[in-house]
């Protein structure tokens, strides 16, 4: 009874707490929120049309492109920029590099809420989006395919991360005891973590294994998965270097000046550790070049495209980083993690769109609908995200 | 009697072995840069 009444008394608490948090704080009339609002407001009424009258009505996709801008960007793209967060846990809470522990709450707020909403947006692009379950519920198993075990686990995936970052909502939330429970089952999630993230990093690429002959061979390879999975990390890196710069410059007043300093440390590291996996990469695909006998290919324009994703946004930004980090030019770094993360963009789009069915007579080309519901997914993220920044304790550890 | 013949490193994955050494080579090298940072004049 006494029990009873105590949670009765925290839930009307928390309850109380928590609207009074949902009041906005800050200006309004930001060049941000002029812009977001529209698009977001424009992409809820274009997916009701695409939940009402089908996927035909609003995007260019057919039984010969299956597969669009949505996956392709959302879903293939969005994943590998979340690769951070098992980076840095892996970092952090395995190899025990405390230089990073600082950066971590961040890293895995970002991560999940990628996971939220660009595997969320898998959901837009299911032709009858309420089958998603069936994997889940056991209605018509697929044990022998990719999509099932990628669907497990982002899944749960997206429950470890939450796991991982329940510290800080319970913080927030000045719940001691849950705070003490959740922090204790850290370690083994980000275990968890680790582990479903190479695989389903990885299995994104194996999905494209059985569309050996829709792929122009160049891009096509038995090795998808690991390049998949190696381009995730430096992916996941850059994205971190890119995502802390903005941070550290829109949320300077939640940050402290030590972790300003330190962060230059940290960026230096990070520019140091993709620098380095973006070198693996790079070998990974001349040795596949050269296995494949791929030199028979690079004469056309499909050889000098590849070339240019390759040695323009893999190599280039790779000798950048090296560069930078040598000479501890923070603004190079920066520019490299941009130009890798286009990199990245490109060489996911290549795979899923622009090389698949490459011969095709009618080419796919995503409508301006599918690319104004894509900027609606990362502009949604990036409220959420700056809604739960300004709110708790992601930068530092108390309030 | 026997006869010299050169291998055709295309056929034999030669060429892979090759890069693998050079990878290695330039992997070591890449490392030493990174990791001493550039003395200031």
């Amino acid at each position: 009874m006494n029990n009873t009444v105590v949670i009765t008394g925290e839930f009307k608490r928390f309850i109380k707490f928590f609207r009074n948090e949902l009041n906005p704080r800050g200006k309004w009339l930001t060049p941000f929120n002029v812009i977001s609002i529209p698009i977001i407001l424009l992409g809820i009424a274009i997916l009701y049309v695409r939940f009402t009258q089908g996927l035909g009505s609003v995007t260019n996709l057919s039984q010969q492109f299956p597969w669009g801008f949505w996956i392709g960007f959302d879903v293939v793209t969005g994943v590998a920029f979340a690769g951070g967060a098992y980076v840095i846990t892996f970092v952090v809470y395995v190899m025990r590099i405390e230089k990073y522990h600082s950066i971590v709450r961040v890293t895995v707020l970002n991560g999940l809420l990628a996971y939220i909403f660009y595997a969320g947006a898998l959901v837009l692009d299911l032709g009858r989006p309420w089958h998603i379950v069936n994997p889940i519920i056991g209605n018509s198993f697929g044990f022998n395919s990719v999509l099932f075990l990628v669907s497990w686990h982002f899944l749960l995936y997206m429950i470890a991360e939450f796991v991982e970052f329940s510290p800080v909502i319970a913080e927030w939330a000045h719940w001691e005891k849950v705070r003490k429970f959740v922090s204790a089952l850290t370690l083994g999630a980000v275990i968890f973590g680790i582990t479903l993230s190479m695989l389903h990093q990885s299995g994104l690429g194996a999905l494209f294994l059985m569309a050996k002959p829709k792929i122009h061979p160049l891009w096509y390879s038995e090795f998808i998965p690991l390049l998949f999975f190696v381009s995730s990390i430096f992916a996941g890196l850059s994205m971190i270097i890119f995502e802390g710069t903005i941070s550290h410059k829109v949320f300077k007043n939640l940050i402290g000046e030590k972790s300003h300093y330190s962060y230059e440390e940290i960026i230096l590291g990070l520019g140091k550790g993709a620098a380095i996996t973006m070198f693996v990469y790079y070998f990974f695909q001349s040795l596949i070049f050269i296995h494949e006998e791929r030199w028979t290919l690079i004469n056309d324009f499909w050889g000098y495209w590849y070339l240019f994703e390759v040695i323009g946004f893999v190599l280039i930004p790779c000798f950048i980083f090296a560069y930078a980090v040598r000479n501890r030019s923070f603004g190079l770094i920066r520019i490299a993690s941009v130009i890798s993360l286009i990199g990245i963009i490109l060489n996911r789009l290549n795979v899923s769109v622009i090389a698949f069915n490459w011969n095709a007579v009618n080419k796919y080309y995503p409508s301006w609908q599918e690319i104004i519901v894509t900027l609606m997914v990362i502009f949604s993220e990036i409220w959420v995200f700056r809604w739960i920044v300004v709110r708790m304790p992601v930068f530092s550890k108390t309030k | 009697m026997e006869f010299y013949y050169y291998v055709n490193i295309f056929e034999t994955k030669g060429l892979e072995y090759l890069l693998l050494i050079c990878f290695l080579v330039l992997f070591i090298l890449l490392v030493r840069y990174i990791s001493t940072p550039e003395k200031k004049k």
